[in-house]
């Protein structure tokens, strides 16, 4: 049996996902949107709305603050940049996850 | 297809505000490196914009965030729309009634002037006068607008039997006043029969009267009584914010009036003036800080 990628699930954890790609400098929308792509190995069919729903609403509770780049050449690109509160909330969440994982795992463990 | 083209035709419907000028543009810059990726990968630029675009996904989430739909140029079409609601034998019937009562108006002046007898007047206007009273009162009923529906036909016509009666009783309490030199206690013994019951059976069909207001009147109310609720915080406020408002606005005539026999008008209007600037810092207070 081929493992299958349940994108429900991820999709309920862009929120952190787009922090915790923020916590090593600061990106642009796209650069986020491939670097998912690259790490899911093209499994994840993440689509561009989910994405900015999140940066929106992330920008909107304080998490991320927006810029634009200065880029000489080409197109320009909106940067993201993290706050105290965003790696706060990023840590909480990590907390959370590896919390849920255990008893999820415990829950779906056969019964013996 | 130009990606900002087509960026264009996904917010349409909604406000250009500064943040969706902004998003637009951010998201143009994302489409575009995009399908400068997937070309570079061996796409052709059709396939590559095809794929692009699909994976947006469904943007108006996003867009509701940070824009409204456009919602003056709704209710502008709705307005617009009035015209389709006139019939051409409405129109018509409009024009017929205003016709009849400017002809009423000349005769009833005529009369008065060429035999100087009032009831003259009176009785032309009975004929010309009522009648295209009463057919513009039954058109306006039965009339369909942007924000109402008609009223039914039977249920108009009530309304026209009740004002007919109410105006032939008010046109022969006039005639009675003058009729004769009757006087007064005559003419009031004619509004028994003629405005008093009319005045009933108007009343009656105006409290049983049924709320027309189309759909979209009906949610626009509601969301304009949930705005000024989150306003003024709860109800009880907002009706001691009636009630102020109430107590000052009487207290403004009064003092117009006291004022005016005073003084003369000359000075008597600072009173409004005074009440219109209490009326905004009762509001003032009344609204909800955030």
């Amino acid at each position: 049996m081929e493992p299958k990628l349940s994108s429900d699930l991820l999709r309920g954890h862009t929120d952190t996902i787009v922090l915790a790609m923020l916590m090593n400098g600061d990106r642009y929308g796209l650069e986020i949107y491939n670097r998912i792509l690259e790490r899911t190995g093209g499994q994840y069919e993440l689509k561009v709305d989910t994405l900015y729903s999140s940066y929106k609403r992330l920008e909107k509770g304080g998490y991320i603050t927006s810029y634009w780049g200065d880029e000489t050449q080409g197109a320009r690109r909106k940067y993201y940049r993290i706050t105290d509160k965003g790696r706060e909330l990023y840590r909480q969440n990590m907390l959370n996850w590896e919390f849920t994982l255990k008893i999820l795992n415990n829950l779906l463990k056969e019964e013996k | 297809m130009d990606t900002r083209k087509y960026i264009d035709s996904l917010f349409s419907d909604y406000e250009e505000t500064s943040a969706l000028i902004d998003f637009k543009e951010e998201l143009r810059s994302f489409l575009d490196e995009r399908i400068k990726a997937l070309v570079k990968s061996g796409m052709d630029e059709n396939e590559a914009f095809k794929k692009a675009t699909n994976e947006l996904g469904d943007m108006s989430a996003v867009a509701d965030e940070i824009s409204r739909k456009k919602k003056q140029e709704i209710l502008a079409e709705m307005y617009m729309k009035t015209r389709h609601y006139m019939s051409t034998w409405r129109i018509a019937l409009y024009i017929l009634c205003g016709t009849v009562f400017g002809f009423g108006i000349i005769v009833a002046a005529l009369s008065g002037f060429f035999t100087g007898d009032i009831n003259a007047s009176l009785g032309s206007l009975l004929v010309f006068g009522v009648i295209p009273v009463l057919g513009f009162l039954f058109l306006w009923l039965t009339q369909e607008t942007a924000t109402h529906e008609p009223m039914d036909w039977k249920r108009a016509l009530m309304y026209v039997i009740a004002a007919g009666v109410f105006l032939f009783g008010v046109i022969v309490f006039i005639i009675t006043y003058f009729e004769d030199s009757a006087g007064l206690p005559y003419a009031i013994a004619t509004l028994i029969p003629f405005i008093l019951p009319s005045s009933a059976f108007g009343a009656f069909l105006i409290l049983t009267e049924k709320d027309r207001s189309k759909p979209w009147v009906k949610k626009q109310r509601e969301e304009y009584i949930k705005r000024s609720r989150e306003r003024f915080g709860d109800p009880a406020q907002e009706e001691r914010f009636g009630l102020f408002s109430g107590a000052l606005w009487i207290a403004a005539i009064a003092a117009f009036i006291l004022l005016t026999m005073l003084f003369g008008l000359k000075f008597s209007w600072l009173a409004i003036a005074a009440a219109l600037i209490g009326q905004m810092l009762i509001l003032a207070t009344f609204t909800k800080t955030k």
